[in-house]
């Protein structure tokens, strides 16, 4: 989740993607794209429903996406674009400078089994394989010999946690635990981008957040361009390196946490962070003052400019007159004073015309 | 004067009904004497005695008019005229039947009973991986033996064996087909409805014109379209309902349609398809008794002597035998079944 020096690339580049579920989308597009036609509007008059809506997603390279939206946004059905179990009615989705939706049964099966692999909401198991077999899925489908897969498949039960269970079968299993075997059969394909569909949405608070850490820890070690699709926004708010908040099929905010976190857009983001503990998402960047003038400033110590400001809050134990120095590696980068910070976790208030006040 | 005579007046197809009335030679009817004894004296029509207007009483009304004897003499006149030409293209196709069965009543008659009988009890452990089971159907076995039933039952068992076989090789493509394709579903329901409500006796009777009863395909087709249905239906409804999210997943890691068969379909659909085999092969048990009117061999043979020649020791006992044998059948598959759920529990 370190801050990148330079842009990342944009691995997968989603345009104008518009899906509309009904008899003949393509007619129902036109009265959408033509006359403007909300989703209310569209089921009342066709009679069709608008999945979605004008979708423009920059998935960038060893970035975790997430898209975040309540049930019914279709943030599953966005997701499942991205490797075409679902076919848009409009729309491109670029991967590696070609538009997926063109690609050959063939092609798209290749990009299946060797780029892209998916972790889903109810594990989606094979009752009938063990653990080892499960997790080696991908391998198996490209034909490569069992005594090799296996091996693999051990090797990232490891790492998710799951050393000796190898040989058990899916329903002795935990619901955690058999999402951790889901999450080593995505890494076994060693595919580079993870599609994560609600992933832990079916999991007890608990052992979600334990595995949102084994996730951001796998992450740092491997670095893979996941597209994380969750309705939870904690959960959002921890994991993203970019959110797409979803309404209805259409964005309503896409940005860097924080910054929706500080500036949300529309009073429907307003209601979903009235309630945050922001101290854990607001990190030192984005409240500190930028200036590398220390002079006359009694600094009380150095802290990093990714730390969350929980983590500061703890440091300087509650003490509101202390002033920190916040470096990026070995470079000052400002000063962040206790008071400003204190500033920044008044909460916004649920708005006036938003969800809640109806 | 025939209730509906004036119908054809008004009509104006008199004169049609007369160049009619010389033809009709058909056998006078016992209703026909009975009204001709009772006098001519016809009752005063009364509504409520007016007669449905079926063919028969038209054709009184009108010489001309068939009778609907005509219609089922039509319908036997059709299969007869195409009889030929279909057994010549059936003959062929289901002669491997013949041959199957004479094989396998062969090898269950000529094998001598002390291998044969620690044979299916391999079997069965094998499949059921019960002692328990082992030990009942080696009673049961030795039992029928000891009456003098063993040689019957081993025909039973070989048709069986024959039939359900070549049922789940037919029925089991034939319900992933319809599982894939919601067009070939809808086109085979109404024939597997029709194959299951059919009496098993009229299954026998276009059978018995096709076929030399003397020939064992006769009875082997006549089982296998009866015992066929819960296979293919079973199959069909088993993949159907196979998880639609562990399809999903299969999809997304770049499965193809016949991996995605092989390794995850059938293996998920096997509970269900297993229920079917096991209903297969208890429905061509009840079906080779049936069977045994047209030669199946076997201790329907016994059940039908008892019938005809009013044995009734003979007839109940080989029924008993019957119920013994349909019990091991069941007993094996099932728990061959319940290992097979206990493997996918969830």
């Amino acid at each position: 989740m370190s801050a990148p020096a330079m842009e990342p690339e944009t691995r997968i580049e989603i345009r104008n993607l518009y899906k509309i579920f009904g008899p003949d989308p393509a007619h129902a597009l036109r009265a959408v794209r033509d006359e403007g036609l909300g989703k209310p509007e569209l089921l009342e008059e066709y009679g069709h429903v608008l999945g979605l809506e004008d979708i423009n997603v920059d998935v960038k390279a060893g970035e975790i996406t997430v898209i975040m939206g309540l049930s019914g946004s279709g943030k599953s059905t966005l997701i499942r674009h991205v490797n075409r179990l679902i076919d848009p009615t409009a729309g491109e989705i670029i991967y590696e400078g070609r538009d997926i939706l063109g690609a050959s049964a063939e092609e798209l099966r290749r990009i299946r089994r060797e780029e892209m692999s998916m972790v889903f909401q109810k594990f989606a198991l094979l009752p009938h394989k063990t653990v080892a077999e499960n997790a080696s899925m991908a391998l198996d489908v490209r034909g490569i010999s069992r005594d090799e897969y296996l091996g693999e498949a051990e090797k990232w039960l490891d790492r998710v946690g799951l050393q000796g269970y190898g040989g058990s079968y899916p329903h002795q299993l935990s619901g955690g635990m058999q999402q951790r075997v889901g999450i080593a059969r995505a890494l076994t394909s060693n595919a580079g981008i993870m599609l994560m569909d609600e992933a832990y949405s079916a999991l007890d608070p608990l052992i979600r957040t334990d595995m949102q850490d084994l996730l951001l820890e796998l992450q740092q070690e491997l670095q893979k361009t996941i597209l994380f699709i969750t309705h939870d926004l904690d959960e959002a708010l921890k994991l993203a390196d970019h959110l797409v908040i979803l309404k209805d099929g259409r964005i309503v905010q896409q940005d860097e946490p924080q910054t929706i976190l500080l500036e949300p857009s529309d009073p429907y983001i307003v209601d979903f962070v009235s309630d945050i503990n922001r101290a854990r998402v607001l990190r030192v960047r984005t409240v500190m003052d930028r200036t590398t003038a220390t002079d006359g400033l009694n600094i009380a110590g150095e802290i990093d400019q990714e730390e969350n400001l929980e983590t500061i809050i703890a440091m300087a134990k509650g003490d509101t007159r202390r002033t920190y120095l916040v470096k990026d590696g070995d470079k000052k980068v400002g000063v962040l004073r206790m008071e400003t910070l204190i500033k920044s976790l008044v909460p916004t208030e649920a708005s006036e015309d938003g969800m809640r006040a109806r | 004067m025939a209730t509906y005579e004036s119908i054809f007046h008004a009509l104006g197809l008199q004169s049609w009904c007369e160049s009619g009335s010389e033809q009709s030679s058909g056998p006078t009817s016992i209703a026909d004497l009975l009204t001709q004894n009772a006098g001519t004296d016809a009752p005063a029509p009364s509504i409520w005695k007016l007669p449905f207007p079926s063919m028969d009483e038209l054709h009184e009304a009108c010489g001309a008019f068939p009778q609907s004897r005509a219609l089922t003499k039509s319908i036997e006149n059709g299969f007869l005229d195409i009889k030929d030409g279909l057994s010549l293209v059936l003959d062929p196709i289901t002669q491997p039947l013949s041959w199957f069965l004479e094989g396998a009543l062969w090898l269950f008659e000529t094998t001598p009973w002390w291998i044969m009988i620690p044979v299916l009890l391999a079997i069965v452990l094998l499949v059921s991986r019960s002692r328990r089971l082992v030990v009942f159907v080696a009673v049961c076995l030795l039992t029928l033996a000891f009456i003098d039933f063993y040689s019957f039952a081993a025909q039973t068992l070989a048709v069986i064996f024959v039939c359900a076989l070549l049922c789940v090789i037919l029925g089991v493509p034939i319900g992933i087909a319809m599982a894939r394709s919601d067009r070939l579903q809808r086109m085979f329901i109404p024939i597997l409805d029709m194959l299951q409500t059919l009496p098993a006796f009229v299954y026998l009777i276009p059978l018995i014109f096709l076929f030399s009863v003397t020939e064992p395909k006769l009875y082997g087709i006549a089982i296998i379209l009866y015992a066929i249905v819960p296979v293919i239906r079973l199959t069909d409804l088993g993949i159907r309902l196979v998880d639609k999210d562990v399809i999903e997943a299969a999809d997304a890691f770049g499965m193809t349609d016949q991996q995605k068969l092989i390794k995850v379909q059938i293996p998920l659909a096997l509970p269900n398809i297993m229920a079917g085999v096991n209903q297969t092969i208890m429905m061509s048990l009840s079906m080779v008794v049936i069977a045994s009117l047209v030669s199946a061999p076997g201790l329907g043979v016994l059940v039908l002597r008892g019938i005809r020649n009013l044995e009734l020791g003979v007839g109940l006992v080989s029924g008993l035998g019957i119920v013994v044998l349909a019990v091991i059948l069941d007993r094996t598959t099932k728990l061959a079944l319940a290992r097979i759920n206990a493997g996918q529990d969830r």
